[in-house]
C-alpha cells in the first residue's frame, strides 16, 4: 500500500528525536452493509476508510498520531506529531525490512463480486421465513455486512507484515408480541471469509430460529432471584469464559496488577477437565487473522491447562513488560486506535460428559440458552451476564422459559464451580468492547454445569 | 481549521441530478488523548481525522456512502456509490430529505471554549499526571490507579443539501476520568469517576481523582445481602445509565416498528404522577446540545412524559414524515460514516425539588446503587425487562450500614418509572452515546437478588 522506501523514511522521521521503536499501521477498509426493517430494504450503505497510524515507543510510553492522507508529506507530518509526545535519546531504524508471514485466509466468494441485489435477496428470504412463524412475529430486522480490511504494518525493528482480511456477518432480530408481552430473538453468525457464509448457513433457518426464540420467550415467567445450579448451553456460554477468565489474562491488566489473576500463574482454579485456549489461527473463524495489528503472526495460547493457570495474552508493549514474547493478541479497531491486548477465538475445550445427563442431574436450576452479553471488572473479577433466552430446570428436565435472568459471580471462582463439561462443543460470534474499541471475537464451549451461581431476577427465591 | 468544510459540502450538494436531493455531511476533528499510569505518561495520541458522508434521495429511495478521501476523485466515487446504493432500497413515500427552515437557527451559547485553543499539550499532560497523583494520594489503601485519562476534541461539522439546507458549527469538548483500585484485607474494589466540559480549564483533576478513590475506598468490605423487595436509590451515574436504556425506546422509529416498550401507550400514564421526562437539544452547557441536528434541522425541547403521561417521542425527518408530523430535531449520527437516525440529545427527568441529603434522609433503609454491571445485556428497551448486577451501599436514613457487591436488581422498566418517588436537584450529564442527565433518584421498590 506504501512503498518500502517511503515506509523507511517515515519510520526514520518518527525516531528522529529518539525512541525505542517506531511502527506504522496502514489500513484500507472498504465495507458494504444492507439493512431490512419493517419488510423494507431501508439502508444500503458502502464506504471506504483509508488511513495510517504511527506509534513511537520509548520505555513504557507510547506516542501516537494518525492521518487520513497517505502522501509521504502527510506521513512525515504525522510521524513528527507522534514523536512530539516523547523526549528520549535517538533510536535507530533497521534498513532491511523483513517480511513476516502469517496464516492464510480462505475467501471462496468475494463479497465485492456479489451484486447488491443478491445480498438484498438474502435479507428478504430471512424476513419472510421469520414472519412465516406466525402473526405474533411483529417486527423483523435483518442486516448483512461485509468488510475488507487490508493492513500493512512495518516497524523500525525490521518487521514488515501485511494481512488482507474479509469478514461477513448476517443478523436477524425478531420482536414478538402477545397481550402486551414483548420478547425478542436474535441470530447473528459471522466469519472470516466471503459470501459463502450464506451457503454455510441457510438464511431462512436463521430467520425461523430467531423467530421461534422470540415466540418461546413470550411464555416466559419472571426469573427467580437467588442461588441455583446453572447449565450453560453450548456456544453461547463461551462468553462467560471470555469475560470471567479471558479479560483478566490480558497482559496489560496483569502488568498493572489490575487483574484478579495477577501473580497467580501455576495456581489451580478448576478441575482437571478445565482447559482454556485462545486461538487466532483457525482459518475462517470470526476472530481469526493472519497477523495481529502489530504484525505478530496469529498464535494459539493455552490459558488454563487441566485447571491450572499457565498462560496469558499479550501485545508488543505488555510482552516487553512481562518478559515473554508477544502472543499475537495486539489488536486495534482501526488506524485511529492504539493497539491493545485483545482476545481472538477463546474456547473452553470440550469434555466427556453427556449433555443430556448434565440437565438430568439438576433438580432445580437455570438453563442459560442464549446470553445477550456480559461484562467483567478485571480488577475484582466480578462479572454479570444477561440471558436473553433461559429456562427453569425442574426435576432434571427443562420446565418453562424465564425472562430477566442475570448471572452474577466472580471470574477466578467460577472455574471452581464447573462440575461437568459436555462433549457438544459449539461457537458463537460476538463483538468485544474494551477501552472504547471493538473487536470481532468468537467464544466456544460445550454444555457446562455450574454447581452454584447467583441468579438475578424479579421473583424472590 | 484548514479546509473549507462547508465549501466541500456545498460542492457535493451542487452535483445533484434532476429529481435528486443530495445531502453532504462532513466533519473535521482535532483530537488529543493522554493516558497516565503510575506517575508516567503511558500513551499519548494526537490526530486530525476528517471525512464525508452523502445521502442521495430519489423517488422515495435513499442511498448512503462515505469516504475519507476528500479529493475530487474520492468525492465523485462516494457520490456514485450512494446513487447506486439507492437503487436497491425499497421505495417508501416517507423517505426524503429534511426540509429547510427560514434562516439559520439561533446559535447555542458556549459550544466553544475560546480558552481551549491556548491550552498547550504539556498542560494537558500535566493535568493527567495531576489526576493520577490525586487519585493515588487520596489514601494509602489505594493500591494502584489503573489509568488516568485526559482527552479533548475540537470539531467542525458542516452540512449542505441541494434543497437548501446549509450550515456549519464548531464545538470543543474536554473530558477526563480516573480508575482507582483500593485494597484492604484481601478485598479489592475499583472506583471510576469522570468529568466533562467544553475545555480543560473547567475540569478539576484533584476533585475527580479524589472522588474516584473514594468510590473504591467506601466499597471495601462489600458483601452480598439477602434477596428482598426493597427501595432502591440510583446515584446520578446509574440514573443516567438507566435513562440511556430508556432513550433507545423513546424514538418515533422504535415505536413505529414495535421495537419499544412504549409502543401503543401514547396518552397512557406510564410513570409516577409528578414525573416529567424531557429531551432538550438547546440547553446551554449540556454536552448533547447543537444548533441543529445531524440532518440540519433546528434542535428543540420535547416533553416526552409530562405529569406521568406519555406525550411524545423523538423524531428525525423520515420517522416524522411517517406520522405526518414535524421532526423534533433529533437526527443523530455516530460520525460521518453512519446514516442518521433519531436519538436523544440531552435526556433528563425534571427534579422533584429535594436535595440529595433530604432524599436519602427521608428514604429509610435503601440500596444505594453506585454502579451497574451488565446493562447492555440485562436491560431490554424492547421488552422493558431490566435486570442488572450492581455494587452500592445499604443505607438507613442516609447513614451507611454496609457496602454491597455481587447482587442484582430487577423490575420491569415501566414499573420502575411508576415507582420513582423523588428526583433530587443534583443532575449531572453523562455521555452514553448521547447525553443523559442523571440525578439521585428514589425508586420505592425493586427485587434485589443476593444470598
Amino acid at each position: 500500500m506504501i512503498a518500502p522506501d517511503v515506509i523507511q523514511r517515515t519510520l526514520g522521521a518518527a525516531l528522529a528525536a529518539g525512541g525505542d521503536l517506531a511502527e506504522i499501521f496502514v489500513e484500507d477498509r472498504t465495507s458494504m452493509a444492507l439493512r431490512l426493517d419493517d419488510s423494507r430494504i431501508e439502508d444500503v450503505t458502502s464506504g471506504r476508510d483509508v488511513g495510517a497510524g504511527i506509534r513511537v515507543l520509548a520505555g513504557d510510553r507510547a506516542s501516537y498520531a494518525y492521518t487520513n492522507l497517505l502522501t509521504e508529506e502527510s506521513l512525515r507530518t504525522t510521524a513528527e506529531a507522534a514523536r512530539a509526545g516523547l523526549e528520549c535519546p535517538a533510536g535507530s531504524v533497521e534498513t532491511d525490512l523483513r517480511r513476516v508471514v502469517g496464516g492464510g485466509h480462505s475467501v471462496v466468494v468475494r463479497p465485492e463480486d456479489v451484486g447488491a441485489a443478491d445480498k438484498a435477496a438474502t435479507l428478504v428470504k430471512a424476513n419472510d421465513a421469520a414472519r412465516s412463524q406466525g402473526a405474533e412475529v411483529r417486527q423483523v430486522m435483518v442486516s448483512y455486512a461485509d468488510v475488507r480490511q487490508k493492513v500493512l504494518i512495518a516497524s523500525s525493528d525490521g518487521r514488515l507484515a501485511e494481512d488482507d482480511r474479509t469478514r461477513v456477518r448476517f443478523a436477524v432480530q425478531v420482536v414478538a408480541a402477545r397481550n402486551g408481552e414483548i420478547a425478542t430473538g436474535f441470530e447473528a453468525p459471522g466469519h472470516s471469509g466471503g459470501f459463502e457464509l450464506l451457503q454455510r448457513y441457510d438464511v431462512e433457518d436463521l430467520g425461523r430460529s430467531a423467530a421461534s426464540k422470540a415466540l418461546r420467550m413470550l411464555d416466559a415467567r419472571p426469573s427467580p432471584a437467588g442461588e441455583f445450579p446453572v447449565v450453560l448451553a453450548p456456544g453461547t456460554g463461551g462468553v462467560l469464559i471470555h469475560e470471567a477468565c479471558g479479560h483478566g489474562l490480558e497482559a496489560d491488566t496483569l502488568v498493572k496488577e489490575a487483574s484478579a489473576y495477577a501473580k497467580r500463574h501455576g495456581e489451580r482454579f478448576g478441575s482437571e477437565a478445565v482447559t482454556i485456549v485462545d486461538d487466532a489461527t483457525e482459518t475462517g473463524l470470526w476472530g481469526s487473522f493472519g497477523v495481529d495489528d502489530e504484525g505478530t503472526p496469529a498464535q494459539s495460547t493455552v490459558l488454563f491447562e487441566k485447571g491450572v493457570l499457565v498462560g496469558h495474552m499479550s501485545d508488543v508493549l505488555s510482552a516487553e513488560k512481562i518478559g515473554h514474547p508477544p502472543t499475537g493478541n495486539g489488536r486495534r479497531q482501526s488506524y485511529a486506535h492504539l493497539p491493545i491486548v485483545r482476545m481472538t477465538n477463546t474456547n473452553l475445550l470440550p469434555g466427556d460428559d453427556d449433555p443430556e445427563e448434565i440437565i438430568r442431574s439438576v433438580e432445580r436450576g437455570v438453563y442459560a440458552a442464549t446470553f445477550a452479553g456480559g461484562e467483567v471488572n478485571p480488577a475484582t473479577g466480578n462479572f454479570v451476564f444477561g440471558m436473553s433466552e433461559a429456562y427453569m430446570i425442574e426435576n432434571g428436565a427443562i420446565a418453562y422459559p424465564i425472562k430477566g435472568a442475570q448471572l452474577i459471580g466472580n471470574g477466578p471462582r467460577v472455574l471452581g464451580v464447573i462440575d461437568a463439561i459436555g462433549s457438544d462443543f459449539g461457537r458463537k460470534e460476538g463483538v468485544c468492547g474494551k477501552d472504547g474499541q471493538h473487536a470481532p471475537v468468537t467464544n466456544g464451549m460445550s454444555t457446562v454445569l455450574l454447581g452454584k451461581m447467583t441468579v438475578g431476577g424479579t421473583e424472590a427465591g | 481549521m484548514t479546509q473549507d468544510l462547508l465549501g466541500l459540502a456545498t460542492d457535493l450538494a451542487g452535483r445533484a441530478k434532476g429529481g435528486e436531493v443530495v445531502e453532504a455531511f462532513l466533519t473535521h476533528e482535532l483530537n488529543f488523548y493522554v493516558k497516565v499510569f503510575s506517575g508516567e505518561v503511558e500513551a499519548l495520541s494526537a490526530s486530525e481525522p476528517r471525512g464525508a458522508g452523502v445521502r442521495v434521495f430519489s423517488e422515495g429511495r435513499v442511498g448512503f456512502s462515505y469516504t475519507t478521501d476528500l479529493s475530487a476523485g474520492g468525492r465523485g466515487a462516494m457520490l456514485d456509490a450512494a446513487r447506486e446504493n439507492a437503487s436497491f432500497v425499497t421505495p417508501d413515500e416517507a423517505i426524503g430529505p429534511a426540509e429547510p427552515t427560514d434562516g439559520p437557527p439561533p446559535e447555542i451559547e458556549g459550544m466553544v471554549d475560546r480558552g481551549q485553543e491556548d491550552v498547550r499539550p504539556d498542560s494537558k499532560v500535566r493535568f493527567a499526571l495531576e489526576l493520577d497523583r490525586a487519585t493515588a494520594a487520596r489514601d494509602k489503601r489505594v493500591r494502584a490507579v489503573e489509568e488516568s485519562v485526559y482527552s479533548d476534541s475540537d470539531t467542525e461539522i458542516a452540512i449542505a443539501t441541494s434543497n437548501g439546507i446549509s450550515g456549519t458549527y464548531r464545538r470543543t469538548d474536554a473530558w477526563c476520568f480516573s480508575l482507582a483500585i483500593a485494597e484492604e484485607d484481601d478485598d479489592t474494589q475499583v472506583g471510576f469517576e469522570f468529568d466533562l466540559a467544553r475545555g480543560l480549564n473547567h475540569l478539576d483533576a484533584v476533585d475527580v481523582g479524589q472522588r474516584a478513590a473514594d468510590i473504591a475506598l467506601t466499597a471495601l468490605g462489600a458483601s452480598k445481602i439477602p434477596s428482598a423487595r426493597m427501595p432502591v436509590v440510583f446515584e446520578p451515574f446509574t440514573a443516567g445509565q438507566f435513562l440511556g436504556v430508556l432513550g433507545q425506546a423513546l424514538t418515533g422509529e422504535a415505536v413505529q416498528k414495535g421495537r419499544s416498550l412504549f409502543a401503543g401507550r401514547t396518552g397512557d400514564t406510564v410513570a409516577a404522577s409528578g414525573l416529567t421526562l424531557f429531551d432538550d437539544g438547546r440547553l446551554p452547557g449540556a454536552p448533547g446540545s447543537a444548533p441543529w441536528d445531524d440532518e440540519g434541522v433546528p434542535t428543540s425541547r420535547t416533553d416526552i412524559i409530562a405529569g406521568g403521561v406519555l406525550r411524545s417521542f423523538l423524531y428525525d425527518s423520515i420517522s416524522a414524515r411517517r406520522e405526518g408530523r414535524a421532526s423534533t430535531g433529533n437526527a443523530s449520527r455516530s460520525g460521518f460514516k453512519s446514516v442518521p437516525g433519531a436519538a436523544p440529545s440531552n435526556l433528563a427527568l425534571e427534579s422533584t425539588g429535594q436535595s440529595r441529603d433530604e432524599l436519602l434522609q427521608g428514604a429509610g433503609k435503601v440500596l444505594l446503587v453506585q454502579d451497574f454491571h451488565g446493562v447492555h445485556s440485562g436491560a431490554n428497551p424492547v421488552s422493558g425487562d431490566f435486570s442488572v448486577g450492581v455494587t452500592g451501599m445499604l443505607l438507613d436514613g442516609g447513614e451507611i450500614v454496609q457496602p454491597v457487591k455481587e447482587v442484582t436488581i430487577a423490575a420491569p422498566m415501566l414499573e420502575i418509572l411508576s415507582n420513582i418517588r423523588a428526583v433530587a436537584d443534583d443532575r449531572r450529564w453523562l455521555p452514553f452515546g448521547g447525553s443523559f442527565g442523571g440525578a439521585t433518584t428514589l425508586v420505592s421498590e425493586m427485587t434485589v437478588g443476593g444470598l
